[in-house]
């Protein structure tokens, strides 16, 4: 299998353009050529001014997205043979985030988010390391696993309309990761996390479009951990209602 | 120099993507199904004001664009019944001694009572109906 | 990192009951629109006198006002919550405050609208 394909690439010089532009190139491509690989040919042999993102090029380190006809995708895992029936294929920045410079989006909104519901194992008291490790069960384990494999690429922010509606909302990878530790039976910092999930660009501003889920190239399925989230919200509510009914502090 | 151009949604973003579609048109499930409730509600009414309130309330449901209304409304539900129950997984975490129950069980829990529903409610009715009416006469 | 906590939604509210609404519908809507599709109009072709009768009568029955009361209710409340966030969705330039009153308060007054003829009847 080999042949050669039209790429279409948007480009946008910050210095030069005060618009997006369209430029397209022959690629040749062969069974193991790569989104990726195509843009490092553009870039070695056809126009040394492309600018796009990447790093490990094994769908890890989460730097590649790209809308690939109009589908966020990590460059290094999406195959020129796949479009070997189509007549080109156009690559964008990711949908919803800024763009700085050709395919490099400003990522910054969602690692600000990310950053919010405080992603990392919260313990009430501190413990020394010679106290040993905080043992947990493979149930226990189960029960976040597949949620803690996101590589922060934002394909789900660029899937997510709601997200582009409001870019205040908090958003899948954000969300997930609120809930993966929230799982977490080593975790203590559910209460830090709950507010941001029960405020209105918390759990609460995702209607469910679920394309998120299809987009994730780690099957992290973001969409569930979001919705189970509305559920804990949900719970919390009653919670702080009863709370309220019994003349207690709003929390 | 910075000079980033800013993300724009535009009113029409869900027509651009099969799977928004598929998600409009799930969400557009509501609007045919919120008149047909209304109408079942002003049948209600019709029904406390005495038989041939009833009986007019009756060939109103049976005039054309009711029918139309209620056919659009079956495909609906249907739809809306189909996309609620890929979700239910989604949502609903069963555990259990291994683990949690898997999706597509929780699934068939769901779609095999529903379509029971679906199927016998319906000759359930027309039973009873036919039973009251049968005696009453 | 200090950081301003958010105002607690209101959503749960409305979602749990779009949720319960959506559930029952899926679970009954099919059935119940079938029956006013076919059944009804079939049985009562003959005997509107007997057929008054028998509706009239599964309505006045405590537990058939319930499901008719919970279905209807709950009917208004899931649709409404979509066809709210359906026009944010849309861009319709309103405020989410303003199309939240009157959705929920449409749901709200449809519903004690059902209530009070149900228990009419
Ligand atoms: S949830 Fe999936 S799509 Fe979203 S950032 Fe993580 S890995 Fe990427
Ligand atoms: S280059 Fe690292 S994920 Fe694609």
């Amino acid at each position: 299998m080999s042949g050669s394909l039209k790429v279409r690439v948007q480009r946008y010089r910050p210095e030069e353009d005060d618009a997006p532009w369209w430029q397209s190139f022959e690629v040749p491509w062969s069974e193991d050529t790569s989104v990726l690989d195509a843009l490092n040919h553009i870039k070695d042999v056809e126009d040394g001014s492309l600018s796009y993102r990447w790093s490990c090029r094994m769908a890890i380190c989460g730097s590649c997205g790209v809308m690939v006809n109009d589908e966020p995708r990590l460059g290094c895992k999406t195959f020129l043979r796949h479009y070997a029936d189509a007549d080109e294929i156009v690559l964008r920045p990711l949908e919803n985030l800024a763009v700085e410079r050709d395919l490099v989006s400003d990522i910054d909104p969602m690692l600000a988010h990310i950053e919010t519901v405080q992603p990392w194992l919260q313990r009430e008291q501190a413990e020394a390391p010679e106290a040993g490790e905080t043992l947990q069960t493979p149930v226990q384990m189960a029960r976040y696993e597949s949620f803690s494999h996101c590589i922060n690429c934002g394909l789900c922010y660029a899937a997510c309309p709601q997200f582009g509606r409001n870019p205040d909302f908090l958003g899948p990878a954000a969300l997930t990761l609120a809930q993966r530790y929230n799982l977490d039976s080593r975790d203590e910092g559910r209460e830090a996390r709950m507010p941001f999930l029960n405020g209105e660009d918390g759990v609460w501003a995702c209607t469910f479009v679920g394309y998120c889920s299809d987009v994730c190239p780690k099957d992290v399925d973001p969409a569930a951990a979001i919705n189970q989230g509305k559920v804990a919200s949900n719970v919390n509510y009653a919670v702080n209602l009863f709370r309220l009914l019994r003349g207690g502090d709003d929390a | 120099m910075r000079k980033p151009l800013p993300p724009r949604q535009d009113a029409l973003w869900w027509w651009r993507h099969p799977a928004y579609r598929r998600y409009m048109l799930r969400e557009a499930t509501a609007l045919p199904l919120f008149l047909y409730a209304l109408c079942l509600l002003y049948g209600v009414r019709e029904l406390g004001r005495g038989e041939t309130a009833f009986q007019a309330w009756l060939a109103f449901m049976e005039s054309p664009p009711l029918i139309a209304l209620q056919a659009v409304a079956l495909l609906a539900v249907l739809w809306h019944a189909w996309t609620w129950f890929q979700l239910v997984p989604k949502i609903l975490v069963i555990p259990t001694r291994h683990g949690t129950l898997p999706g597509h069980w929780l699934r068939l829990a769901h779609v095999v009572p529903a379509a029971l529903c679906w199927l016998l409610l319906p000759l359930l009715a027309w039973w009873a109906l036919g039973q009251f009416a049968g005696g009453g006469a | 990192m200090t950081r301003s906590l958010p105002r607690r939604s209101q959503e749960p509210v409305a979602w749990s009951l779009f949720g319960a609404g959506g559930m029952l519908l899926a679970f009954l809507g099919p059935a119940l629109v079938l029956i006013t599709l076919l059944v009804l109009p079939a049985l009562l072709a003959d005997d509107v006198a007997a057929g008054h009768a028998a509706v009239l009568a599964a309505l006045r029955h405590p537990l058939g006002a319930l499901l008719a009361f919970a279905g209807l209710s709950l009917t208004f409340f899931h649709t409404l919550h979509r066809l709210c966030h359906g026009l944010h969705d849309l861009h319709v330039p309103l405020s989410a405050r303003l199309v939240g009153w009157v959705g929920y308060g449409t749901a709200t007054l449809l519903s004690l609208l059902a209530g009070v003829w149900l228990l009419g009847l």
